[in-house]
């Protein structure tokens, strides 16, 4: 839990009191507190398209919102943040377990997972890849001021190296 | 009095604002943005110019954030586009949101090519997921829904078959711009 601690510390130093999400077993930690701890609001949504309206509905009513959802959910919320966060300049703070790369079995998870930071980097989303535990609070930290400083979405990529692979070989 | 069906989408759109002249209002791409603009361009509508099927889900988080009352104006399309949303909105069942769809048969800003809403019965999908919801086709059926669905203490959806129209008005383009607008108008929960 002690990487998962430090996000919480920072997600509340930050005033991200909405924090929307789809189950995932990497974020499972994070989730399980936030839904524990009335500081936050916790939205669970059906798919992750729904994610960015009810993050941009939230930074319209002055709150701030963190989207954690697995690398192929971000892929279902792409026209969203294409045609809302990016051209209205809605931030969020996004926090992505990263499928696709280092230890990969599923070939499923490749096309969007592998290519995630390209596809963000394509459509002008900023992205940082972190992939140790030492520098989790720093960076994430950083995403979140400059996410919302900016006003624009910031997505932070939590790699295999530390969320871990899923050992199915 | 206004009970020709199905009802009149500029009448209802004009009737919801002086039932809540502060609501803060989120409207769907296209006709639903286009009517409003045209009845009122006021600070506290948020229009979209994309984000087909994202404009429940907005309306969510808008109810979470605030205490004002929250309108969404959603059409037939969008919402069958993001039918899973209702599920989330009941899930969370914010007292201050109403659910507004115009229900108009077709994709009208793309040239009226008939939709689903012929086979789907959104106030009956709306309910079993758990939400309260009506389903009106007059204008003045409209009205009252509206009133009772503000005043209710549950999230609730108003379904309204209403005419098509195909409006000249526009809401300003500058997409960054009706967002500080809005975020200007509204005050942020205690
Ligand atoms: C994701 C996506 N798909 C398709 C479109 C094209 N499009 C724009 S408006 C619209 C029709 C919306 O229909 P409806 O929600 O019924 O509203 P109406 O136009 O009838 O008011 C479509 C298909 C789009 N902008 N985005």
């Amino acid at each position: 839990m002690a990487w998962e601690a430090d996000v919480l510390s920072v997600l509340k130093e930050n005033s991200i009191s909405l924090v929307v999400y789809l189950p995932d077993t990497a974020l499972g930690g994070i989730i399980e507190a936030v839904e524990d701890d009335d500081w936050f609001t916790a939205v669970n949504v059906a798919r992750e398209e729904e994610a960015i309206g009810v993050l941009s509905g939230g930074w319209l009513g002055h709150q701030r919102g963190a989207l954690l959802v697995q690398s192929s959910g971000l892929a279902n919320t792409l026209n969203a943040i294409g045609s809302l966060s990016k051209p209205a300049r809605i931030p969020f703070l996004g926090l992505v377990s990263r499928r696709g790369d280092l230890g990969e079995f599923n070939l499923a998870q490749v096309p969007f997972g592998y290519n995630m930071p390209a596809l963000l980097d394509t459509m002008g989303i900023r992205n940082h890849s972190l992939a140790e535990t030492d520098t989790v609070a720093r960076d994430v930290d950083m995403a979140a001021k400059s996410a919302f400083s900016t006003e624009e979405p910031y997505v932070v990529m939590l790699e295999s190296t530390l969320i871990g692979a899923k050992d199915e070989y | 009095m206004n009970t020709d069906t199905p009802a009149d989408q500029y009448e209802c759109t004009a009737r919801l604002l002086s039932i809540t002249p502060d609501a803060a209002i989120v409207s769907n791409l296209g006709v639903a943005s286009y009517v409003l603009a045209g009845v009122e361009d006021r600070a506290r509508n948020f229009y979209q110019w994309g984000s087909m099927g994202s404009t429940t889900p907005i309306g969510l988080g808008l109810a979470l954030a605030l205490d004002d009352p929250v309108t969404v104006l959603d059409g037939d399309g969008s919402m069958v586009m993001s039918l899973g949303a209702l599920a989330t909105v009941a899930d969370q069942n914010p007292p201050n949101l109403t659910v507004v769809v115009w229900d108009n048969g077709q994709y009208g800003t793309t040239g009226g090519q008939p939709s689903a809403s012929r086979t789907v019965d959104f106030a009956a999908v709306a309910r079993d997921v758990g939400l309260a919801a009506t389903h009106v086709s007059t204008t003045d059926d409209f009205e009252a829904a509206y009133a009772d669905a503000v005043a209710s203490d549950e999230a609730t959806v108003v379904v309204c078959d209403v005419e098509p129209v195909d409006p000249d008005e526009r809401p300003p383009f500058d997409f960054a711009h009706i967002k500080w607008r809005f975020r200007d108008a509204v005050a942020p929960s205690e």
